[in-house]
């Protein structure tokens, strides 16, 4: 048992941070936000970094890290409010790698690493549950809506949920003109779309077990990304309030604001915990659907309260949007409602009450 | 690469099974039956049973496993202490002791090779134990304040003065005692400590009876006189003990296992006595909740397990434990009740209508201590704070 982040993921950490501090301004952010799209220079340098390899075996051209590793990778592109669909992709391709065929793995992973691959999961439809899936695959193609799919409109390709003879699984759609998109404006500004099919081709990646991954490990990645925007808030009010002085004094200095960066620290370091555990225990199949719950759940709230509260200590500094902090609160509700919400977690960890619990 | 790692590995693993097959063997009803009979409002002693564990337990070496070898224990990683806390606490096993914990490895740190001898073998098989006398009428979150006054005379010191909130001294042989030295000295560098019988003359121990149904003790000191070799470390240095006493155990200080004992035991209850009830998506929502809030104790907990077995000492994180745990005590005592309706808010004196022997009901008039007791959650949140995320004081 060791949960300190290794030498080398702290390394990897620091290089990130240092690339994004020197290369990628928040005005960069803010441009991309207002162009509507995502940012396609960045993508490049992850992939010319070699980031984009952080989860993959060695075999297939990765760096032999593991889903810490890629968790690493993605919290930090969420404290710069980046704005790329790194989680989404990551959990499609890690997907297709352990679920999928060999041969379709090494093409798309191949493709992933070197930046021409994109994918979004394209999991939900119109009732917006996760248990229910109505698209069907005939012919080897798909038609029909898919709601709330991140990146939808830029990325090359969707992993689409559906069945076909075979039964349930994850099919992957290019990205073309059999597919049409009704852009979405979220709180998060995250780019988003209904996604209308008409005969798309769709090839058959895996089955069941599959997506069942795809929606266990999407849920983590969403986990991190509550993680980021709670941590990067709670650092920004301790800078702020260390060096706001109100009434001949730094504010930071009265017990009110010290108490409520205290709560904010108790809940990010307890969802920091509960996040890469989720991620170890996902990475070697021991994680249970209970315990990706419960990490959402604190995560959630954790990434709702904690940037509310850096609002509250910030003042109308914090307010407007000149200033960054409300990249982290917009983002960190976005997060929060993906893959899970507050009531959904908890009511997966409600439906498990009465079953053997597992404390340690 | 090398990665975190959140696995056990098999030594611990193994270790766990023969906590769990120690808890199967002695954390019986009868021990139970035995520890809540005799825990009344005095708070005797251990009876039979608890005593038996107890030396099961030394025969073992566990209650110091995971000890520095050089003060006699047995080297392991702070993980195994971790584990068995989290087990015993969940069985409902007694252990430890602040004793044990505190002032035992305190002496070793501090005291002279005289005392060493003196006490130690005694406070490891239970035949010492110690109240603690720091706080005072007027000094109780700000400690330092402490007034009760030590002289030197001769081989002797005189102490007067007054102790409060001294739990376990009507029950214990010593009183680890802080007193002041010198009253001219700023306040934290004239507090000294000693080791005190409780029956040497001069002291009287008067009982205070709380809401939670436990006895604790104000301690009046009138010219008692004690030998000068009572002094622990050196004179005016003992607000260093306080405040720097080792303390091997921190990695136990808010366990998970009792709490999340009693919450299955809210899940059993409503299921023997409520079942429709606990079909209802409102109480299940909130026992979800309460679910989750016990695995962020255990994220906590797991933190501060981890900073310690690095060898680094916990700080900002052992506050979180404290602040957490106890505000979830009352959180999850006071849901309970709720939960369990009429029926929660029965004492254990109501016979079989008290839902699991009236624990929620008991715990929830506990519950106060903890978050004011050992430094205040207002106290501690300052520490977060300060000494954890660097606001200025």
């Amino acid at each position: 048992m060791n949960i300190t982040l290794s030498e080398t993921q702290q390394l990897i950490r620091d290089s990130i941070r240092t690339y994004l501090e020197k290369e990628v301004p928040f005005s960069r952010i803010r441009q991309v936000e207002r162009d509507g799209g995502l940012d396609a220079d960045l993508w490049q340098a992850l992939a010319s970094n070699g980031w984009l390899g952080l989860p993959f075996p060695e075999d297939v051209g990765g760096q032999g890290g593991e889903l810490t590793d890629a968790g690493v990778l993605i919290e930090e592109l969420t404290r710069r409010a980046v704005l790329i669909p790194i989680a989404e992709t990551l959990a499609s391709a890690i997907t297709i790698q352990r679920c999928g065929a060999a041969d379709l793995a090494a093409d798309v992973l191949a493709k992933v690493q070197a930046g021409s691959m994109t994918i979004s999961p394209a999991v939900l439809e119109q009732s917006d549950s996760f248990d229910v899936c109505e698209m069907k695959v005939t012919g080897g193609t798909i038609s029909g809506k898919k709601f709330y799919v991140d990146y939808g409109a830029q990325v090359s390709h969707h992993l689409v949920a559906a069945s076909d003879d075979i039964g349930p699984g994850l099919f992957l759609v290019t990205n073309d003109g059999a597919v049409a998109h009704e852009s979405l404006s979220n709180i998060g500004k995250i780019p988003q779309s209904v996604v209308t099919y008409t005969n798309a081709p769709a090839t058959r990646v895996c089955g069941e077990e599959g997506l069942q991954f795809l929606k266990r490990l999407a849920r983590v990645f969403a986990t991190v990304q509550c993680l980021a925007c709670s941590q990067q808030s709670l650092d920004m009010t301790v800078e702020y309030v260390g060096m706001r002085v109100q009434f001949g004094r730094p504010i930071g200095t009265f017990q009110a604001v010290q108490h409520h960066c205290a709560n904010m620290a108790i809940h990010t370091l307890a969802t920091r915990f509960l996040t890469y555990e989720a991620l170890w225990d996902l990475d070697r199949g021991t994680a249970t659907d209970t315990q990706i719950a419960v990490a959402k759940a604190e995560a959630s709230r954790t990434a709702t309260e904690v940037p509310m509260l850096a609002h509250q200590l910030h003042g109308g500094m914090g307010f407007v949007t000149e200033y960054d902090l409300h990249f982290f609160s917009l983002r960190g509700k976005q997060a929060s409602l993906a893959w899970g919400t507050v009531e959904e977690t908890i009511s997966a960890v409600a439906a498990t009450i009465g079953e053997a619990e597992q404390w340690l | 690469m090398i990665h975190v790692d959140y696995s056990w590995d098999e030594e611990l693993e193994q270790f766990r099974l023969d906590l769990q097959a120690f808890c199967a063997e002695y954390a019986t009803d009868e021990l139970r039956e035995e520890m809540r009979a005799g825990g009344g409002a005095e708070g005797g002693g251990p009876g039979p049973l608890a005593k038996k564990v107890h030396d099961e337990l030394e025969k073992r070496g566990w209650p110091r496993i995971a000890w520095p070898k050089e003060y006699g224990g047995g080297g392991k990683s702070p993980w195994f202490q971790y584990v068995m806390v989290q087990e015993f606490s969940y069985h409902g096993v007694p252990y430890g002791g602040l004793s044990v914990g505190s002032i035992a490895p305190a002496l070793m740190n501090f005291g002279t090779e005289e005392q060493k001898a003196k006490y130690l073998p005694g406070i490891l098989d239970g035949q010492i134990t110690f109240a603690i006398g720091y706080s005072e009428p007027n000094a109780g979150t700000d400690l330092a304040s402490m007034q009760t006054r030590a002289v030197r005379d001769g081989d002797e010191y005189v102490v007067n003065g007054q102790k409060i909130w001294t739990s376990g001294a009507h029950v214990s042989t010593h009183l680890w005692l802080a007193a002041r030295t010198d009253p001219e000295a700023p306040k934290h560098r004239g507090v000294s400590m000693f080791i005190v019988p409780l029956n040497t003359a001069g002291m009287t121990v008067r009982p205070l009876y709380t809401m939670a149904g436990v006895r604790t003790n104000e301690v009046f000191f009138e010219d008692v006189r004690i030998p000068a070799t009572s002094l622990v470390g050196e004179e005016n240095r003992g607000w260093y003990i306080v405040a720097n006493a080792l303390d091997f155990e921190r990695v136990s200080l808010g366990p998970i296992g009792a709490l999340a004992r009693q919450w299955e035991r809210i899940v059993e209850w409503l299921e023997d006595n409520q079942p429709e009830k606990l079909k209802d998506a409102q109480v299940r929502a909130r026992l979800a909740e309460l679910k989750v809030d016990l695995h962020v104790l255990r994220a906590l907990n797991g933190v501060n397990a981890d900073i310690i077995s690095n060898g680094r000492t916990p700080t900002m994180e052992a506050s979180m434990v404290k602040v957490w745990s106890s505000e979830l005590r009352y959180r999850l005592s006071s849901a309970a009740m709720d939960l369990m309706g009429r029926a929660g808010g029965l004492r254990d004196a109501s016979g079989d209508l008290a839902p699991n022997d009236g624990q929620n009901e008991q715990t929830f008039r506990a519950s106060p201590i903890l978050r004011f007791g050992g430094g205040t959650n207002e106290v501690q949140r300052s520490i977060i704070a300060q000494r954890g995320l660097g606001l200025p004081r």
